[in-house]
């Protein structure tokens, strides 16, 4: 009776096809590289209108090129793209992400390196962001190593705070740089019936960026290491992170409910409805200090009539207390593969091209403050910006960008599916108390010897 | 002809008895039947057989869906299950869930199909509240629940309210009261297939009897159960039927309010194959699990069905 | 059922069901209060404003249309086999028929895919149709064939003793009797169609031929999920839907309740 969704055999349909299905690429090319329709599908803008907006700009250089872009949620996304790419009539050009979906995709997807040379020369490597290349390039070794899959369009951080500009100063606060500090703002906000710092624990994703933060306070490089083999994860410094995170919650950091919350919508609402003073998300928050998308998001959450307040990021405190500032760290948001049964290849090169190589398509991007700009050097242009308060905002956001440009620990992308699985068994188990960090770290030993990881 | 109204001559129940083997003794022999179901079996049984079949072979391999030459694994997936806490927390959790919905449901269902017979103000609107989040789909319900059980939502809005607010809680925060959240939202949605049918049954019930009861001074509660109670026997069997096979199959819900969490507390067999399927590319071992699932449901359908036959009696 | 007779008695029994159905309204509540929320009706002119929601509306219209019309005929045409006409092992095929109720969709769509691709009705509407239609299908036979059970015998006997084969019987006896369980067969068909998300999802890639169950993708995104216009389209959705069984719900409440599940 309870008929509804569950995506999953798309998968096996898909692969018996990849399997059996051959390549025929003599498909005949329709277009040119000035003319055409190229079909293109993400799961980031996620937003037609911003998409069009790009599109818009790409058409004034070339009008005769037809760009259809068609929005999937993240949480559809594999069960809609796998289908499409196998019956040849999918997209022309799809985002791609660093880590899993690399391994997923990269069969359909055509290496982009001579694309990469003839629009940025040889030297093109040193053009565009280290992070961008090798988080979408196939992993030696396997299949399709080596292989470009996708040219970075942009690139996310994480492993910072947001604040929110309104509440601090109403109380008098300044952002926490240690763990205490960070209770007494807690404590301070908590007596104002104000909630402090809102984070959705349900979700993999944004519990690692939390736990590699501390990580990186207690040991700098020890997660990557970790999730490399380098290191074990039932290394001390692991453990004591998982002490950290549980005590987050203890101490009432956490909101209540937190492992039932998910980013989003649940946290990223409740922050910009101005319940909590803090969050933790990355650099593509930066769109949310813009007086345009704060009220677009305001409305979003339901709340009419809000006043805009502005967001100011911060760095990760030193809960740890070692002295130790914590790093940044971050991936490629998405890079744009072209799909290897494009009847469109010449006008889909053309668009690929001009979003993630050319001065114009770059600065759309950089403008939008959602990603930082592939290409080095490319910054927004922040006289057309409208900030919510400038006076407080312009200079951390500018360092903040300024300081992305130098980040190389990766985020995600080290990360399989079953690890990250693993690693969010062991944040909720300790959060709700129902294992120690100790156990909760050889757990997720296990699980990652398990998935394949090799430790030294 | 065209005008007659339903026919109620004959109860349901003593019919299809009769239907099912006295028709050639009674009269003509029947015409054959075969070419009429036909069309049904090769759409319904064909399909959806087929896709069993394939399932079952994809069970036996080690594979992620894309690698090509999976490693064929035998067993392996079905003994890796004996092993696998999640499974088994799945499967308690799968268990509970039908038993205590299906109780709530039917209790929920019964009353309210008691109430609309019972000469009620506004039976029509109540009926229609009832009814109407059968229609609605568990996607579109799923954020208007998560935002009702958010720790500043609505329910504990309401609870402090009135003066209830040290009932307040994360509701799908926390791994004591999550199932219960999605139990909530399950009975929520499917009470009104309970009610409809009970309310529909009852409208058999030979009114003579009723009468008959309360002349020799049974009460009204005394009434329900010895004798509407019996007479919904048969719907009730169906229901628990449908319900067991639901429960196997919930996916919807749990996935989408709180993504089987936290810390597993919401696993069911659906969610999980879902988890092993998809996000973890376990594409045999998720197969697996579902022919676990198959057999599992039709083994309980078979059970539910056989206690209704015997216990009807004749 | 219940005989009350004093206005107490009365009293009590109306204010008890009001608490009952309190759990059932309140998620109802809020989801229309949500719809309302923020830019208020400008949610609802947002949602209808997403490029192509007309032809989406359109796509889920004549889905829905063609999964009710197979449905039916299919059921029908095996309810009244079942019921009526001579069949050897019926049981088996019955039990047959019903063990695909125990089927989840999970298990359809990887075998599904690649006929359909082998067949070319990968993003036709067919690659949808069918799947859809041979889901519901176990259900319905469920229901109509108890229902055809209660018919008299006696009617079919008189007909074919008049002459009438099986399918003037069907045409004249089945079709225009059941018309009360055909009701109960488009509610429920009529929900699994309209609600569906995860073949359209994964079957149909042209816009063209999308449905309106994937309008609230316009407002949720990764890093924005525009709450108030998802339940403003969940409101629009739901509409069709509740239309259809307040007009159909007297027939449909008369269906079940001849046939009933037994």
């Amino acid at each position: 009776m309870r008929l509804l969704p569950v995506f999953a055999a798309a998968t096996l349909a898909i692969s018996a096809l990849a399997a059996c299905g051959g390549n025929d690429s003599s498909e005949s090319d329709a277009s040119t590289a000035t003319s055409g329709t190229v079909n293109w599908w993400g799961w980031t803008p996620t937003d037609t209108a911003t998409a069009n907006a790009y599109i818009a700009a790409f058409n004034q250089k070339f009008p005769d090129i037809k760009v259809n872009y068609k929005l999937v949620n993240i949480s559809d996304w594999v069960a809609a793209l796998r289908p499409a790419l196998a019956s040849g009539n999918g997209p022309d050009v799809f985002d791609m992400q660093p880590g899993a979906y690399v391994t997923q995709f990269k069969s359909f997807a055509e290496d982009q390196t001579k694309l990469a040379e003839d629009a940025l020369g040889a030297g093109w490597k040193d053009k565009v962001a280290p992070i961008g290349i090798s988080g979408l390039t196939a992993t030696e070794s396997t299949q399709d190593g080596g292989k470009l899959t996708a040219m970075s369009v942009g690139s996310v951080y994480a492993g910072m705070l947001w604040l929110n500009g309104d509440i601090f100063k109403k109380y008098n606060l300044t952002a926490p740089t240690t763990l205490d500090e960070w209770k007494h703002v807690c404590q301070v906000l908590k007596q104002n019936k104000v909630g402090c710092f809102v984070q959705g624990a349900a979700q993999e994703g944004f519990d690692q960026d939390t736990l590699q933060s501390i990580a990186n306070s207690v040991q700098p490089g020890l997660w990557s290491k970790a999730s490399t083999g380098d290191a074990k994860w039932t290394d001390p410094g692991i453990v004591k992170t998982l002490a950290i995170w549980k005590d987050l919650f203890d101490s009432g950091i956490m909101q209540e409910g937190a492992v039932g919350y998910q980013q989003y919508p649940d946290a990223n609402n409740d922050f910009l409805t101005g319940k909590y003073g803090m969050i933790m998300m990355g650099t593509w928050y930066t769109q949310y200090a813009t007086t345009k998308a704060m009220t677009a998001a305001l409305s979003a959450a339901g709340v009419s009539g809000a006043k805009p307040f502005p967001i100011v990021p911060a760095a990760f405190p030193d809960v740890a207390g070692a002295g130790n500032t914590s790093e940044m760290y971050g991936d490629a948001d998405f890079g744009l593969a072209i799909s290897t049964k494009s009847k469109n290849k010449a006008a889909a090169e053309t668009f690929v091209k001009w979003m993630a190589t050319s001065a114009e398509g770059q600065q759309a991007i950089a403008d939008q403050l959602n990603d930082i700009p592939s290409v080095k050097g490319v910054e927004p242009d922040f006289t057309k910006i409208e900030l919510v308060d400038p006076a407080t905002q312009k200079g951390p956001v500018e360092d903040l960008i300024t300081k992305s440009g130098s980040i190389t620990e990766p985020r995600e992308s080290l990360l399989s599916a079953d690890v990250q699985t693993g690693i969010l068994a062991a944040a909720t188990s300790v959060a709700t108390g129902k294992s120690t960090p100790e156990d909760a770290a050889k757990a997720l030993q296990q699980a990652a010897e398990a998935a394949g990881v090799t430790f030294k | 002809m065209t005008g007659t109204s339903t026919p109620t001559l004959h109860r349901a129940a003593s019919v299809s008895d009769e239907a099912d083997g006295g028709g050639r003794r009674r009269g003509p022999r029947r015409p054959p039947g075969l070419p009429w179901i036909l069309p049904a079996l090769v759409l319904s049984v064909g399909l959806i057989y087929y896709g069993i079949g394939y399932t079952g072979y994809i069970s036996t391999l080690n594979w992620d869906g894309i690698s090509p030459g999976p490693e064929h694994v035998g067993a392996h997936n079905y003994t890796r299950m004996l092993h696998d806490p999640v499974f088994w927390a799945a499967v308690r959790h799968t268990a509970l869930f039908f038993v205590l919905t299906f109780v709530v449901q039917t209790l929920v269902g019964l009353t309210f199909a008691v109430l609309m017979h019972s000469k009620l103000k506004l039976a029509a609107i109540y009926k229609v509240i009832v009814f109407v989040p059968v229609v609605l789909a568990p996607a579109i319900m799923a954020p208007v629940f998560r935002h009702m059980f958010a720790p500043d939502g609505e329910l504990n809005a309401v609870l402090r309210h009135i003066g209830l607010g040290d009932l307040a809680q994360p509701w799908i925060g926390q791994t004591s009261t999550a199932l219960p959240v999605i139990m909530f939202i399950t009975i929520w949605e499917w009470t009104g297939v309970t009610f409809v049918l009970y309310y529909a049954a009852m409208t058999q019930i030979d009114p003579s009897v009723l009468e008959a009861a309360r002349i020799d001074g049974a009460g009204n509660l005394r009434t329900l159960r010895s004798i509407i109670w019996p007479e919904l026997r048969g719907t009730t069997v169906a229901l628990a039927m449908l319900g067991a096979i639901g429960a196997l199959k919930t996916f919807d819900v749990p996935y989408l309010v709180t993504i089987g969490g936290p810390n597993y507390a919401t696993e069911f067999l659906g969610t999980y194959i879902y988890r092993q399927t998809i996000p973890l590319s376990h594409v045999g071992y998720g197969a697996a699990l579902s022919i676990v699932l198959l057999v599992v449901a039709l083994l309980m359908a078979l059970a539910l069905q056989f206690a209704g036959r015997e216990r009807e009696g004749r | 059922m219940f005989e009350i007779r004093s206005r107490t008695g009365r009293i009590f029994l109306q204010i008890f069901a009001t608490v009952l159905l309190i759990p059932f309204a309140f998620p109802l509540v809020v989801m229309v209060k949500g719809a309302f929320a923020g830019e208020g009706l400008g949610n609802f002119q947002a949602v209808l404003r997403v490029p192509g929601f007309g032809r989406f509306f359109v796509n889920s219209l004549i889905i829905a249309a063609a999964v009710i019309v197979l449905v039916y005929v299919v059921t029908m045409m095996a309810a009244f086999g079942f019921a009526k006409l001579h069949i050897r092992f019926r049981e088996v095929y019955f039990w047959l028929l019903l063990a695909c109720l125990t089927l989840p969709e999970v298990v359809l769509l990887a075998p599904l895919f690649a006929t359909d691709t082998k067949l070319g009705l990968y993003d036709t509407y067919w690659a949808v149709i069918l799947p859809l239609a041979a889901l519901q299908v176990p259900f319905a036979v469920l229901l109509t064939r108890n229902f055809i059970n209660s018919l008299p015998d006696e009617l079919f006997e008189a007909a074919r003793v008049d002459g009438a084969n099986s399918y003037r019987g069907f045409i004249y006896l089945v079709i225009p009797l059941t018309r009360p369980i055909g009701a109960a067969v488009l509610i429920f068909t009529l929900v699994a169609a309209w609600n569906d998300y995860l073949f359209p999802l994964v079957f149909l890639q042209s816009p063209d031929l999308q449905t309106i169950t994937l309008v609230p993708q316009f407002f949720v995104g990764e890093f924005s999920n525009d709450q108030t216009k998802i339940l403003a389209s969940a409101v629009i959705t739901a509409i069709p839907e509740i239309v259809a069984y307040l007009s159909l719900q007297r027939l449909f409440e008369r269906g079940l309740s001849a046939g009933a599940i037994k």
